[in-house]
């Protein structure tokens, strides 16, 4: 038994080591929050603050334009998340259990822009949603990118597995194939909802090309715009700077820690391994 | 029944011969394929319009205008694939896809000794400790790009962290992201720490894979720990370093957001990634660019899914020793 407790307590040192190495950005991020303006980068180089003052932190949350931001971000991405759940759910659930004309070509429709880099199409998405009327509004930054190809193929391949039977007994009771899919499919997929659900959410609050390019109206900012242009607005505040990018990586560490285990095994159900 | 009637009707149906209930079965069929016509179109309906106007139309868009050269002056001239000849034959593009192919080159495989090494470390731990690292390792992946570009700024200012490990060995300060020499690799630090955690888990997801028979068989056939990673584990978890080599090549290739915030490109374009280029291109208000760029954003398009579609076919027409 000596052999084995001391691989354990091996294994366990290095994993608490392994753990800490991988934390270690963030947790230097949150530190340089609680250091003042003249101790955030000094020499000699000092790596904890001499007082843990949460002023930076205070002063973050009283600043209208940084939380305005992460509020209107944050509806942003609830409206987005949902938007795309309902659209792509609705059509991988058509893709995986009902026979239509020309279903191999809607398919591929659908599966193409899987392939298609965000940069072929940067521009001339622009210039459509340009024509729209769609720029400086919350429409711009949800409707683009809530049919999600990835996430459809996803939630198809969750829907196949699903037993044909069920459905079946169901048609056969008289069940029309909107009743199925709302109160049988949509019941069922809270693992894969919360998979591609958590995707979108995060796609969302972190994307940052799109929204420079679309929004200029700071009622619509949002929060990776204002870190992005945060020492051109305000110059080189690493410690503000530093507790703004914790808040802001909050919300998404907690959405992680709340949903772990279904994100954590949604990397084999994707079957991508 | 004659069979001629049928034949006319449905001209295509190689069965001539069908017998009543059949055809009835067939009628019911037709009805509920009808039926469910209707029920199905509405439901990808959504889904096929927003594609539709967002990624089909506007990738067909990309095609055309780089067909034309467009002049403030003359007016919209068609020009065919010029524009393709133009980008093959332009330095700066080549240069930039150099950066790309050198920045992938120092990410892919260091993110993958990382994500096997992990892997083999949470296959070996506790439990408890096992729940804890895959939460761990998964964390970066939620941090921003915009986040993690920043902290890493911070942690190479001069008298920054990167800088004080340095003097631990006597070394000099080093501009992090002002030596041409060192920017690129200082930009893929943080591109590892961004992309590791979900290789980590689908490496071991197949780690876990492997039926744990083989390894006690291969002990008792007297196998140490070395003879059984290169005997047993390397080969069977060969197709899942191919699926990631490859999307991890085509994803960090196309990496443009961390140099364009870290750097913008410079210096002297050291750190200019392929989309990086384009992206600046597109912003660049001498004439033709808007083209120019998207003809080099589409060859990119083509070449990179015509890579990973090969080597997609090639994977899954060799298959893995069985498992």
């Amino acid at each position: 038994m000596q052999p084995r407790l001391h691989l354990r307590i091996a294994t366990t040192t290095l994993g608490l080591l392994v753990g800490a190495s991988i934390l270690f950005p963030i947790a230097w991020m949150a530190i340089a929050g609680f250091k003042g303006r003249t101790e955030v980068l000094r020499t000699p180089f000092q790596f904890f603050p001499d007082t843990w003052n949460p002023h930076n932190y205070s002063a973050m949350l009283h600043d209208h334009q940084f939380v305005r931001a992460m509020i209107v971000t944050f509806i942003g991405a609830v409206l987005f998340t949902v938007a795309s759940l309902f659209v792509n759910s609705m059509a991988a659930y058509a893709f995986a259990r009902l026979d239509f004309r020309l279903k191999p070509f809607w398919w591929v429709f659908c599966i193409i822009p899987m392939f298609v880099p965000m940069m072929a199409i940067l521009l001339t998405s622009f210039v459509v949603v340009a024509k729209l009327h769609m720029l400086n509004t919350m429409a711009v930054l949800v409707i683009p990118g809530v049919a999600s190809a990835l996430q459809m193929f996803f939630l198809r391949q969750f829907y196949l597995n699903y037993p044909a039977s069920v459905e079946e007994a169901a048609l056969i009771d008289g069940a029309s194939r909107w009743q199925i899919f709302l109160r049988i499919y949509l019941p069922q997929s809270k693992a894969p909802f919360v998979v591609v659900g958590t995707a979108s959410f995060l796609a969302f609050w972190n994307s940052y090309v799109w929204p420079v390019l679309t929004i200029t109206d700071p009622n619509l900012t949002q929060i990776m715009q204002v870190l992005g242009n945060f020492r051109s607005d305000r110059g080189n505040d690493w410690g503000m700077l530093m507790a703004g990018s914790t808040l802001a990586a909050l919300p998404t560490i907690i959405l992680l820690l709340i949903f772990q285990r279904y994100i954590v095994n949604g990397v084999r159900i994707s079957g991508m391994k | 029944v004659s069979t001629t009637d049928e034949m006319s009707a449905i001209p295509a149906t190689p069965k001539l011969h069908r017998t009543r209930a059949e055809r009835r079965a067939a009628a019911r069929s037709a009805r509920r394929l009808n039926e469910s016509n209707l029920t199905a179109y509405l439901m990808i309906a959504p889904m096929v319009v927003l594609l539709g106007i967002f990624v089909i139309w506007p990738l067909l868009y990309s095609f055309y205008l780089s067909t034309f050269r467009i002049s403030f002056y003359k007016g919209a001239q068609w020009v065919g694939l010029d524009f393709y000849r133009y980008v093959l034959d332009d330095p700066r593009f080549w240069h930039s896809l150099r950066v790309g192919i050198f920045y992938a080159l120092m990410v892919v495989p260091i993110q993958l000794l990382l994500a096997y090494l992990l892997a083999s470390l949470i296959k070996f731990s506790s439990s408890r400790m096992a729940a804890f690292l895959k939460v761990t390792v998964y964390i970066p992946a939620v941090v921003s790009s915009v986040i993690a570009a920043t902290v890493f700024i911070f942690m190479y200012q001069d008298q920054g962290i990167a800088n004080w490990v340095l003097s631990w060995f006597g070394a000099k300060p080093v501009a992090w992201l002002n030596d041409p020499q060192i920017v690129l690799p200082a930009i893929a630090a943080p591109g590892i720490w961004l992309g590791f955690g979900i290789a980590t888990l689908i490496m071991l997801a197949a780690l876990l894979d492997i039926p744990e028979s083989y390894y006690e068989s291969a002990n008792l056939d007297g196998a140490n720990f070395f003879q059984t990673t290169i005997y047993i584990t390397i080969p069977l978890l060969r197709n899942v370093f191919v699926f990631l080599i490859i999307t991890g090549f085509v994803l960090t290739i196309q990496e443009f957001l961390l140099p364009l915030i870290m750097t913008g490109g410079g210096p002297v374009d050291r750190s200019n990634t392929p989309n990086l280029y384009i992206f600046n291109s597109f912003r660049d208000t001498t004439p033709y660019a808007t083209s120019f760029s998207l003809a080099a954003s589409l060859l990119l398009f083509f070449v990179l899914g015509a890579i990973s579609l090969v080597i997609f076919k090639a994977v899954s027409s060799v298959k893995a020793v069985d498992g």
